[in-house]
């Protein structure tokens, strides 16, 4: 990239008007639009913003299986940021996961679903980033035990399981389902949180969307056709979720919250469309039926679920749709991974407030008042009753989550 | 080792009100905090004993736990008159204008119960207020009320308006505050307790609606084992 002083849209566009033949390429609105639409397709802010500070100026701790590592400086500040970032080096970080200094970059940044964005779309997002507000900000030390053979270890990991490479779109399906399939898997990265993982951190089975867990947030299997977790939501009830957080199903207030909050409500509808056409032509094997609990804890559980509960959730678990989502059918509740149930349960929830529905509704916590027996209790009420049919959940899956959370 | 990709350690980035995972304003329970000496106690057992004796409808005053209800609170904010003013001068005031002593509650019942007792050892031959005879203890009871009993250094009819008040909710309390034992105070009135739903009920056609009594922190309904 030549002569990078340029650093708002608007002195870019008088720069164009100008000299329009050097510059027209990298910052034309056409461009610098398209890169805009990228950074939410990849919800880029979420991850590369600390709380309540600049936004793209990175310094955001996340969490890892090896410790906290924070999120660096997007912006294009020359000391602390990509300001000596050339396209090439831009591409080599979003396509192979490799830093400018070689180095090889941790999976927490999503580039095993950022490789299948094409070129073009990356150097986009590079003229765009160059556009923004440019903020020094130097990012903390990672809080790791062992960097060093970390950055090797992920190495191996990529020899394994990465696959770099641009989307290959399916000549026998239509546009939009392609289009769905590349948002899902590229930019979107559902399945990195909606996929199941193996031992090494990579999705099992290459994004198979059948549900998985991050941060103590179990996600639950979003495939939307035959026996798939959203069997039962139409494509307008996923286009709705997407769009404004919630729908007659349930609403979005964990890590999903971030994902709606600054990637997908931002997206055109034509496009929400689209993962919801991708969604629904997903297919799943019938789910086995797990034993039925236990008689008693059915018992306690009922009278704990209609003294604490029922008044918002209802006592036929149909809730209040839109305001306090049913648990009847709730793909949560029903997630054979209970994380998400036994958390909301200890620690309650928000619905995420958005453009179309910036009036949050709140959960509260039961942690205190409810000791481990109990939210197990209730919580294998709410999974086996009604047409629920998931399994119990035991005191101490209960107090393991309480003290890994409490960490 | 579980996932690679990670989210953010910290969820609450989000604009909209102020809300946090996990926070609540839990009730203060008390437990554990003791003001009262034994002595006392046991005046005070006789006490609320005779304003809620136990008898054909059910456990009285002490049997729920009403000692402990007020011995907690003594404990607490309520014995030291925190939310109330305190400073002089101390005048005795119209009934409408509410607590008028110059002894925060504590001090009260601390100077209230030494002074019943040697009253009583005075007058009875030596015998505590809680060794007299039920109808002695009542027509005590009943001069503290009138304003016709005089205590050494204390208002022997405040004493008596607290102790009233105190006693009825510590047999009415949620049973979370050491009073209402077995919620047998909510029992005795069928007071279902802390609900905030009766959808599922409104449609009764006027027979009585009878729920098991629930407290904050749950009933014997709420247990597994
Ligand atoms: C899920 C969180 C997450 C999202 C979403 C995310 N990133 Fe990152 N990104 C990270 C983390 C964490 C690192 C640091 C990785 C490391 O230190 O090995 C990183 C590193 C980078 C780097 C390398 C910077 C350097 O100094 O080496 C670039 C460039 C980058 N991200 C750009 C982007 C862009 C552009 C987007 C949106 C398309 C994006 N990121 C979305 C978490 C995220
Ligand atoms: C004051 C109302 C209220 C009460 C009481 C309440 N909840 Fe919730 N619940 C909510 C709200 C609000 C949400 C988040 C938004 C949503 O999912 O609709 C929620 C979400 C949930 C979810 C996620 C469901 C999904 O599909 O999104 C579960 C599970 C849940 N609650 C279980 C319970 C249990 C179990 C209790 C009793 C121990 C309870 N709730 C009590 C309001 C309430
Ligand atoms: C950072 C992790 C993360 C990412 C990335 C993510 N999700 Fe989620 N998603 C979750 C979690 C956790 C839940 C369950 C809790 C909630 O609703 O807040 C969820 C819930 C959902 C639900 C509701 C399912 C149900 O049965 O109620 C849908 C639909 C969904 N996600 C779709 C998507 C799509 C589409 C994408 C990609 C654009 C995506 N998610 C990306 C974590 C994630």
């Amino acid at each position: 990239m030549r002569g990078f002083g340029i650093t708002s849209v608007i002195l870019a566009a008088a720069t164009v008007a100008a000299s329009p033949a050097t510059l027209a390429q990298d910052t034309s609105f056409a461009q610098l639009e398209r890169g805009r639409y990228g950074v939410i397709t990849g919800n880029c802010q979420a991850c590369h913003t600390a709380r309540g500070e600049e936004p793209f100026a990175g310094a955001r701790p996340m969490e890892t299986p090896f410790g906290v590592i924070y999120t660096p400086n997007i912006t294009f500040e020359r000391e602390t940021g990509l300001g000596q970032w050339t396209r090439e080096d831009f591409w080599q970080a979003m396509h192979n996961g490799r830093s400018r200094d070689g180095s090889q970059l941790y999976p927490a940044f999503p580039y095993p679903h950022f490789t299948r964005m094409p070129r073009e779309e990356v150097d986009a997002i590079y003229d765009y980033l160059s556009t923004l507000p440019q903020v020094k900000k130097e990012k903390p030390e990672n809080d790791l035990p062992f960097p060093l053979n970390i950055r090797l270890a992920v190495k191996g990991w990529n020899m394994l399981f990465f696959d770099p490479g641009p989307f290959e779109p399916d000549p026998g399906k239509s546009e939009a389902w392609n289009r769905g399939a590349y948002l899902v898997h590229g930019p979107g990265h559902c399945a990195g949180c909606h996929s199941e993982k193996n031992l090494l951190g990579a999705d099992k089975e290459s994004g198979d969307l059948r549900g998985g867990r991050l941060e103590h947030w179990s996600a639950p299997n979003i495939r939307g056709g035959e026996n798939g977790g959203l069997a039962d939501w139409s494509h307008e009830d996923i286009v709705e979720f997407l769009q404004t957080g919630r729908n007659r199903h349930s609403a979005a207030f964990s890590s999903m919250a971030e994902v709606i909050a600054y990637s997908t409500q931002h997206m055109c509808e034509k496009d929400l469309q689209a993962i919801a056409l991708y969604l629904k032509s997903l297919d799943d094997e019938p789910r086995d039926q797990p034993d039925a609990p236990d008689e008693a804890v059915m018992t306690a559980g009922q009278s704990i679920y209609a003294d604490n509960c029922s008044a918002c959730h209802t006592s036929d678990g149909s809730g209040v749709p839109r305001f306090f989502a049913p648990l009847a059918g709730s793909g949560k509740v029903r997630n054979p991974d209970a994380t998400t149930v036994i958390r909301v349960i200890l620690e309650g929830a928000r619905s995420v407030p958005t453009n179309a529905r910036p009036t949050p509704l709140s959960m509260p916590a039961f942690g205190w008042k409810l000791d481990d027996s109990q939210i197990a209790a209730v919580a294998t009420y709410i999974r086996n009753s009604w047409d629920n049919a998931s399994g119990a959940i035991s005191a101490g899956d209960v107090e393991a989550l309480r003290q890994q959370l409490a960490e | 080792m579980g996932t690679m990709l990670a989210s953010p350690a910290f969820a609450r980035t989000i604009a909209g009100l102020p809300w946090s995972p996990a926070q609540t304003s839990t009730p203060q329970s008390l437990v554990g905090q003791h003001f009262l000496t034994a002595a006392e106690k046991h005046c005070l057992d006789a006490l609320t004993g005779r304003l809620i004796p136990s008898d054909e409808y059910g456990p009285g005053a002490p049997e729920a736990g009403v000692t402990t209800f007020i011995d907690r609170q003594l404990a607490g904010f309520f014995g030291r008159g925190d939310r109330w003013y305190m400073q002089a001068p101390f005048r005795d005031g119209i009934p409408g204008q509410g607590y008028q002593s110059e002894h925060a509650p504590a001090q009260l019942y601390r100077r209230a119960l030494a002074s019943l007792d040697a009253f009583c050892r005075a007058t009875f031959g030596g015998r505590l207020y809680a060794e007299l005879e039920t109808e002695a203890q009542d027509e005590l009871l009943r001069q503290m009320e009138a304003g016709d009993l005089s205590l050494e250094g204390v208002s022997a009819e405040t004493f008596f308006g607290l102790l009233w008040e105190n006693t009825i909710e510590g047999f009415f309390c949620d049973p979370l505050y050491g009073g209402n034992r077995d919620m047998v105070g909510w029992k005795l009135v069928g007071f279902p307790g802390a609900r905030y739903d009766y959808r599922d009920v409104l449609d009764h056609n006027g027979a009585p609606v009878r729920l098991e009594p629930v407290g904050l922190m749950g009933g014997p309904q709420w247990r597994v084992d």
